[in-house]
């Protein structure tokens, strides 16, 4: 509330001129230097829809054409880029609920604009000059600027703030004299309202605010009325806020298609700051992040990264996006780059003080990711046996720090098999039905013991069945060397094969 | 006449300011070890493996090498640490690892692949795959134990991993608690070796004639500097040796 009327509403309205080029400079903050138009439209008719000081200074202009725009030395032209507006819109909005729940969107043309009710803020942010001023850096802090005012009316707040920069603080009772010097433009009147105060010779607000009532509601209606009171700075406004999704996404549209890995992170590394920013002003951290890319040719390459917890560790998040680029490369050039993430809760553990070594969560991530570079991507992790009899069945999952398990350990040593991916064909010669010598690659080995067969067989229901004959054989080589080994016999091929050795 | 004690102790004192202790042994710490959960092998090794050291298992194909390490990693992951087994020719059996008792969630299996690819290079070959997972995992940290299988690795390609790979991984080990135990044909570490296990097979337990119901393996301590220093460096001694069985998981009699 207001300190000088405690029962008046107080409202301060952010105006973000010239939005196309805000939401397209706050990714590229190497631009800011650089005269820049953004051009809007179908090509070939596009036109010049936002600029900024450096380009308005060479000469920009709304409305110039492409050709018009290319022939001014040394201005740079992008394409503007809708869902980045509207990306930025959202961090916008994001920002400004920082200082008040109570945001009503109120965005003109091109401008980005949005009017919070500040009452009863003055205990948390002080007074509206303080509360002002802390604003406008949250903004900044963000990559944007804007003019912001402080009004008790809605419609001041907006047309102050729209017409001036920096900061204006309204008090209550001045609004006429504060909008007086605006021009008619402000308004947005109709066209023959307009004409009409033109032919009157009525150039500002302060002129409208000081003709007759009865007698312009006499010629022009009632709604030449509520231009009126809104250049008095005195039109009530029922204010409807609206609810800001949390969505944290953040989205570049590359000028030209960005085929190199480096390019990419250089984007990426700017997007992840944003969202680890934004999260980080909730005290949330990022979960997960979905890397969307638009490929040139309308196809979408899409990757996630999942850390195993929650993390805000910029450093950390862009390594395992590196990190998944480089494991899974997009196939053609990217167009545009997408970033969506999920938050969660900052994880905290608690340490045991006898509890044993475990790898950092964080690092491991990166080591895993690093490893999955170096052998691929499903042969690392933790093994699986799976619920059936097949020989060597097992399925590989992530590896995650986990609980310890209840196995027990067997009380005494196990013998344990050195398997043979793929087996190794071998040509056996039976006798009395059992392997009495068999042959390798390298050499022949002679039997001494054979232990068998056992039968293995299933899955007759599909085509993924098996029928083997298995025996554990103690055999000697032509050079000595003695193998223990399970020689298995494919019933359905009749072929033999050394599947894995006792060691 | 002085005694060698008394002519010992006068030179020492001469010396001490130049040489502290020139002819007195460097006093060697006792490092810490973990059990291997097989009775033998540990009184074997006065306790077990050593824990931040390079452990080498070597012996030709057959002679319970992965036997003995597998009962190692049962004992770690059965006490809530997490290990990590980097095969280089894709052997493990996972099945035999659970029923030695391994916790499988607790163990991070590197599977090296025959055609590893590298960006924009030559393609790595297994055992290049397999000493970079494991310069990765000592340099993460947090695993009691790591397992660099070069079983089936052939001894002519694994002797000429430089020794200063090996330097490293000792450091590294010693630097984050990690028991690396080398799985070899031959010895490869040298040196950076704390500990050398040579495995052979003996023969085949044949109580009945239908089913192999086990092994006994021997086990041989070839080299160990883990013990503390107490002899004369030039004493020579056979190295000791023990024996001991590991048996089918089918092998009821033991079961029971």
């Amino acid at each position: 509330m207001n300190p000088e009327h405690p029962n008046t509403p107080l409202y301060a309205c952010i105006h973000a001129a010239e939005f196309p080029v805000q939401a397209l400079l706050r990714l590229h903050p190497e631009l800011h230097s650089e005269p820049l138009s953004v051009l809007d439209g179908k090509a070939p008719l596009q036109t010049v829809c936002s600029f900024n000081r450096h380009a308005l200074l060479k000469g920009a202009a709304y409305g110039m054409t492409r050709l018009e725009a290319e022939s001014i030395q040394g201005l740079r032209l992008a394409t503007r880029s809708l869902e980045g507006e509207s990306t930025a819109r959202v961090i916008l909005m994001e920002c400004a609920a920082n200082f008040s729940p109570r945001i009503e969107e109120a965005s003109e043309g091109t401008a980005c604009a949005c009017v919070l009710d500040i009452a009863g803020t003055e205990r948390l942010f002080g007074p509206p000059q303080a509360l002002a001023q802390r604003l406008r850096a949250a903004l900044a802090s963000v990559g944007f600027h804007a003019s912001i005012a402080v009004s008790s009316n809605f419609h001041t707040a907006r047309m102050k703030a729209a017409a001036t920069r920096g900061i204006t603080v309204i008090p209550t009772g001045q609004e006429a004299a504060s909008l007086a010097k605006l021009p008619l433009d402000a308004l947005n009147l109709d066209a023959h309202h307009a004409e009409t105060f033109v032919l009157w010779g009525i150039r500002t607000l302060g002129e409208l605010a000081a003709l007759p009532e009865v007698d312009l509601v006499t010629r022009l209606g009632q709604q030449a009325l509520q231009s009126r009171d809104l250049a008095r700075g005195a039109l009530p406004h029922t204010f409807q806020p609206i609810e800001p999704e949390f969505v944290l996404t953040e989205f570049c549209d590359f000028e030209t298609p960005v085929d190199q890995a480096d390019s990419l992170l250089f984007v990426g590394a700017r997007m992840i700051d944003c969202l680890v920013a934004r999260a980080s002003a909730r005290a949330l951290s990022l979960a997960s992040i979905t890397v969307r890319m638009a490929l040139e040719g309308g196809r979408i390459h899409e990757r996630a990264i999942r850390p195993a917890l929650a993390t805000a560790d910029r450093k950390f998040l862009l390594k395992l996006l590196q990190l998944e680029i480089a494991a899974h490369p997009p196939q053609a050039a990217v167009v545009a780059l997408t970033l969506t993430a999920q938050a969660g809760q900052s994880s905290k553990v608690q340490l045991g003080l006898f509890a044993p070594q475990m790898p950092e969560p964080s690092r491991l991530d990166v080591t895993i990711a690093r490893l999955k570079a170096i052998a691929g991507e499903k042969r690392v992790g933790s093994p699986v046996l799976e619920d059936t009899h097949r020989p060597d069945a097992f399925r590989m999952e992530s590896f995650a720090v986990a609980s310890p398990s209840n196995a027990p350990v067997a009380d005494h040593p196990r013998m344990a098999l050195r398997r043979m991916r793929p087996p190794v064909p071998v040509r056996v010669v039976l006798r009395d039905l059992k392997p009495h010598a068999f042959r390798d690659r390298q050499q022949n080995y002679q039997v001494e013991a054979a232990y068998g067969p056992w039968k293995n067989s299933g899955g007759w229901w599909s085509a993924d069945d098996w029928d083997a004959e298995e025996w554990d054989v103690l055999a000697r080589g032509a050079s000595g060397s003695s193998l223990a080994c399970l020689l298995v016999r494919d019933c359905r091929q009749n072929q033999w094969r050394l599947e894995a050795l006792y060691d | 006449m002085p005694s060698a004690q008394a002519l010992r102790i006068q030179i020492e004192h001469t010396l001490e300011r130049r040489f502290p202790a020139a002819l007195s042994p460097v006093p060697r710490t006792v490092r810490e070890t973990a059990p291997t959960g097989i009775a033998e092998v540990d009184d074997l090794l006065d306790g077990g493996l050593p824990v931040g050291a390079i452990s080498e298992v070597t012996g030709p194909e057959c002679s319970g090498r992965t036997s003995l390490t597998l009962s190692f990693l049962a004992r770690c992951t059965q006490e809530g640490q997490v290990c990590a087994w980097v095969d280089a020719e894709d052997a493990f059996d996972a099945e035999s690892a659970a029923a030695c008792g391994v916790g499988l969630k607790q163990l991070l299996w590197v599977r090296c692949r025959k055609a590893g690819s590298q960006a924009g290079g030559k393609p790595w070959t297994r055992l290049d795959q397999a000493l970079r997972a494991t310069d990765l995992l000592l340099q993460a940290g947090g695993f009691a134990a790591i397992v660099l299988d070069l079983g089936g690795t052939a001894p002519e390609h694994a002797s000429r991993i430089p020794l200063a790979t090996w330097f490293r991984f000792r450091q590294a080990a010693g630097r984050t608690r990690c028991s690396l135990v080398v799985l070899g044909q031959d010895t490869y570490a040298q040196s950076s070796a704390a500990l050398v296990l040579e495995c052979a097979p003996r023969y085949a337990m044949e109580e009945q004639e239908t089913v192999l119901n086990g092994f006994t393996y021997e086990v041989r301590r070839g080299r160990g500097t883990t013990e503390e220093c107490t002899f004369p460096i030039n004493r020579v001694r056979k190295p000791p040796a023990s024996t001991w069985q590991a048996t089918g998981s089918w092998n009821a009699e033991m079961r029971a």
